[in-house]
């Protein structure tokens, strides 16, 4: 009893010589090499805020993905894109031209067929064919009529090209549209889970308040021997530790339901894409056929109106026969060119995709990553402010019964003034109690 | 005494804390809230004209660095296109930044400050101006800046871009930036190759631990000792603190050339 009174009484005495240095050595406010000027060493107090380990995680996990990342693709310069742009454009007329020419020999040859076939069947029936001037008439007809489908044929590739344009343009947009809404998506789900991170950190922090306060006690009783002083560490490590696991299981837990929730939205986004996407070139196609298919009547019509096969004096019978050769070779014909149009409309497909490449529209895993990063990116600057306002509400009590004027952070070097960082972090560290 | 002001087109990236003036008497050492600045419409115009003209000078500049094969050709390059985006952001910005200037210098000599700080890196005290200088450039007349300069300041600046390009600093940041460029091509590759997250994670905590060694190593030595020069020479100023010139807004003591002579 008598040498614990005696130790406790050093122990004061101790303390308050020890006081008394510091009291001598804390250089003040007014001293000439202060003048109410005061300095925080701001990355050393945030890494005594409770929410740093969070902080370093988010940094880790930009390092992870900076590293996971393939290298990023030399970006084409604009005389690249447009000459690429250019070719694909080329690549698609010729395309456009090549299905054209099929369709117009196409167009030719079932006419020849189906006169030929007339001309037989008049023949057959017994009937005279036309005369020789009617004949003369025909070849000039004929001239006419190849004029004439000439001319449709480049109405349609002008026509076809306009069509495809738009084709292009409304499915851009709705990648985009698509794209964006997604990324808005991922964006408020990434804020969510991190503002409940923050919001479990410091609920977890406060916790274990009491029991950290009570280690902390017991530290700073002198009495305590050199293994006694470390268990009590060993326990405070301990909690911070147990913190951390506990924090790194829940961040752990949020990155896989961000990455379930990112590859939940890629598919439902691909599948929206493909529809919508499917969905324009159906309109497309099918407003190419229709507009084929009007042209193909139209010169038919046209080609009649010029008088090539005149059935004029022919009987009812063998007429009826020209109309129902007539019918025969147009569905032939619709048959055989809607399958020139599938091949064209293949290859369509194959150019837009690299027309979608070219202008970014892909949805790569480098997109992907890129806007992961972003997201990190964000996520610890809005953590690093939240840090960054708490130690500056703990700077202004702190100053204050310091009596500065001014407080700084970021110095280059301090040649004087007071250095609070101590002060600060101690109040900082104390948000976990 | 050297006036400065460093209102500078990137005045918008700067965080925004406001610091508050509890308990703090008044001080001669104001604040600037260059973001807020950065804010006012007839510099969201200028910056916009000049993020296009950037845009524009990227993709000139990607073309003719396709075209500079040898690696004078690629300095030549990189020399130009800054020359000519330098000359973009003079012509935008000089007319506005010499009007701010004028209305920053204005309102130092009428508070009687000695020196006036970026609102960032004040987190207790200091008077805050910056509603004052936005009047000031809000209003039609012209802006007059007062004749006399701000008295001498307890407060220091200095330009750590010039001081990274004293030959012994440059070789050791040049020397760091390409080892660990080739570091994190390796590791890139190693993390590539590995099977699951354990062997990716003991791959980054490789990488992470592999960095820091080295800096602690090769560049914080010398970190100390360009603090402890800049801390002398601060001294001998009769100082209190020595902030970087980009937090510098007007006023100061520019000890630049002393540090450098100094870590000669």
């Amino acid at each position: 009893m008598r040498s614990s009174s005696a130790l406790c009484a050093a122990g004061i005495a101790v303390a308050l010589l020890s006081s008394a240095t510091a009291c001598a050595r804390a250089p003040r406010a007014d001293d000439a090499t202060v003048r109410g000027i005061g300095y925080v060493r701001l990355e050393e107090v945030v890494k005594k805020h409770p929410l740093y380990g969070q902080l370093a995680q988010i940094d880790s996990d930009i390092d992870a993905l900076s590293l996971s990342t393939l290298p990023v693709a030399i970006p084409r310069s604009g005389a690249e894109f447009a000459q690429q742009t250019k070719e694909l454009n080329d690549e698609l007329r010729a395309a456009q031209e090549r299905a054209n020419g099929i369709i117009a020999q196409k167009q030719s040859d079932y006419q020849r067929r189906e006169q030929e076939a007339i001309n037989a069947a008049i023949t057959a029936a017994g009937e005279k064919p036309p005369s020789a001037p009617a004949a003369g008439m025909q070849t000039t007809a004929s001239a006419q009529a190849a004029a004439v489908a000439t001319q449709a044929n480049q109405d349609f590739r002008s026509y076809q090209e306009a069509v495809i344009a738009q084709d292009r343009e409304a499915t851009a947009g709705v990648t985009s549209k698509l794209e964006d809404r997604a990324n808005r998506q991922f964006a408020q789900k990434a804020n969510e889970l991190q503002q409940s991170e923050s919001a479990q950190a410091l609920e977890l922090a406060s916790h274990d308040s009491a029991q950290r306060l009570a280690l902390r006690t017991k530290l700073s009783n002198l009495a305590l021997d050199d293994a006694a002083r470390n268990d009590v560490k060993g326990q405070l490590a301990a909690i911070d530790r147990k913190e951390l696991d506990e924090m790194t299981v829940v961040r752990n837990r949020d990155r896989a339901t961000l990455n379930a929730f990112q590859s939940q939205l890629r598919a439902q986004t691909s599948a929206e894409i493909a529809k919508e996407v499917g969905a324009i070139h159906a309109q497309t196609q099918a407003k190419l056929q229709q507009r084929s298919s009007e042209v193909s009547s139209q010169v038919a019509s046209q080609i009649r109106g010029l008088g090539t096969g005149s059935s004029a004096g022919l009987s009812p019978a063998t007429q009826a026969k020209i109309q129902q050769i007539d019918a025969q070779y147009k569905a032939q014909f619709k048959t055989d060119v809607g399958k020139t149009i599938a091949d064209y409309n293949e290859t369509k497909k194959a150019l837009d995709a690299r027309f979608a490449a070219l202008n970014g529209a892909a949805t790569g895993a480098q997109g992907a990553a890129g806007r992961q990063l972003d997201q990190l990116h964000k996520e610890r600057s809005d953590l690093y402010n939240q840090i960054v306002a708490q130690v500056q509400r703990e700077t202004q009590s702190v100053a204050a019964a310091r009596g500065l004027k001014v407080v700084f952070i970021d110095v280059v070097a301090p040649a004087g003034g007071i250095d609070l960082t101590n002060d600060v972090a101690k109040d900082v560290e104390s948000l976990h109690e | 005494m050297k006036n400065r002001i460093a209102i500078t087109a990137a005045l918008m990236l700067a965080v925004a804390l406001p610091p508050v003036a509890l308990g703090a008497d008044l001080t001669d050492i104001g604040y600037l809230d260059q973001a807020r600045i950065g804010t006012l419409p007839q510099f969201v115009a200028a910056n916009r004209q000049l993020g296009q003209a950037k845009a524009q000078l990227d993709k000139q500049f990607a073309t003719a660095m396709r075209g500079a094969h040898s690696q004078e050709d690629q300095q030549r390059v990189v020399s130009d296109f800054q020359q000519r985006f330098l000359q973009k952001q003079r012509a935008l910005l000089a007319p506005l930044l010499e009007r701010a200037r004028a209305a920053v210098a204005s309102v130092t000599s009428s508070k009687n400050l000695s020196v006036v700080v970026d609102k960032r890196i004040v987190i207790y005290g200091g008077q805050d101006i910056t509603q004052e200088v936005i009047d000031l450039l809000q209003s039609p007349a012209p802006i007059v800046p007062p004749v006399n300069t701000p008295a001498p300041s307890e407060i220091g600046f200095v330009d750590q871009n010039q001081l990274n390009q004293i030959p012994k600093l440059k070789s050791a940041n040049d020397d760091f930036d390409k080892w660990q460029a080739q570091l994190q091509q390796s590791t890139q590759a190693q993390m590539a190759k590995a099977k699951n997250d354990d062997e990716r994670r003991q791959i980054l905590k490789t990488y992470q631990q592999t960095v820091s060694d080295r800096e602690k190593s090769e560049l914080q030595p010398l970190v100390d000792q360009t603090k402890s020069v800049i801390g002398d020479v601060a001294r001998k100023h009769n100082l209190i603190l020595v902030v970087d010139s980009g937090d510098l807004v007007y006023g100061g003591s520019d000890i630049t050339q002393d540090v450098q002579n100094a870590l000669k």
